[in-house]
């Protein structure tokens, strides 16, 4: 395990969230683009949200995607209400860590990031929000296993 | 005597009958496919989460999803294998089922 310096774990469990401001501004927006998504049935983020559980079929069991939309929303919910808070426990931890890998993998569609080599191709002006996310998901799965 | 004789025959005919329904049928993998920007990390801890796997065990099956572009993270009954796949699509990893042909 790698020391972290944005998320830390705190002696009751607790996981203290060092962001500033403008680090949880990010962090919001990203949060708010997802909830986005909720409204939007042609969102461009759609398919990693809602995508096929078994391709081979035409259709998936509506009760699972139920089941899907209704978790998907609540850990959203649950990291937008808690993005202001200086201490995460570990239920608030996994709803910042769900939605910022939909948040991750939204973007990565978005910019057609399908392959080593796509990434490779882009600048690091056009990476840049994928690196912040990158590096928040790498702290904050590294402090949820501590 | 005669009995025992049918009895003992029907358990027979009965495990003849399970195996062959095992043999038959086919189980469902949970299969999870690579994507470039997702942190190997994140995988992994996905995965113990999930399935309760041993990190040596959940390391081994992210570092197949990274070499080989997607591994079989589990098998067994299809709405086990939905269920699961539904776990990880809400954990923002790509999944799907397929059955073991």
């Amino acid at each position: 395990m790698g020391a972290t310096t944005i998320f830390i774990r705190r002696r009751d469990g607790r996981i203290e969230v060092r962001l500033n401001e403008r680090g949880r501004d990010f962090v919001r927006r990203q949060f708010e683009r997802l909830m986005a998504v909720d409204g939007e049935a042609d969102h461009a983020w759609r398919s990693v949200v809602n995508q096929p559980i078994d391709p081979a079929d035409d259709v998936d069991d509506p009760l699972w995607v139920l089941e899907r939309e209704r978790v998907a929303s609540s850990n959203t919910e649950l990291a937008l209400v808690t993005v202001d808070e200086e201490f995460l426990n570990n239920a608030e931890a996994w709803a910042w860590l769900c939605s910022l890998q939909h948040v991750l993998r939204g973007i990565s569609l978005e910019q057609r990031l399908f392959s080593d080599e796509d990434v490779a191709a882009r600048s690091d002006d056009e990476l840049n929000d994928v690196r912040v996310l990158q590096l928040l998901l790498f702290e904050l799965a590294d402090v949820i296993e501590s | 005597m005669g009995a025992t004789v049918t009895q003992r025959s029907t358990s027979t005919d009965s495990t003849v009958a399970l195996k062959d329904a095992v043999a038959t049928k086919h189980p469902w993998n949970v299969v999870v496919w690579n994507d470039p920007v997702t942190p190997m990390s994140v995988v992994v801890i996905i995965l113990r989460k999930i399935f309760q796997y041993s990190n040596a065990k959940a390391t081994k099956l992210m570092m197949t999803v990274h070499n080989e572009g997607r591994a079989i993270v589990w098998s067994g009954e299809k709405d086990t294998a939905e269920a699961y796949c539904v776990q990880l699509h809400t954990h923002g990893l790509h999944a799907s089922i397929e059955q073991d042909s």
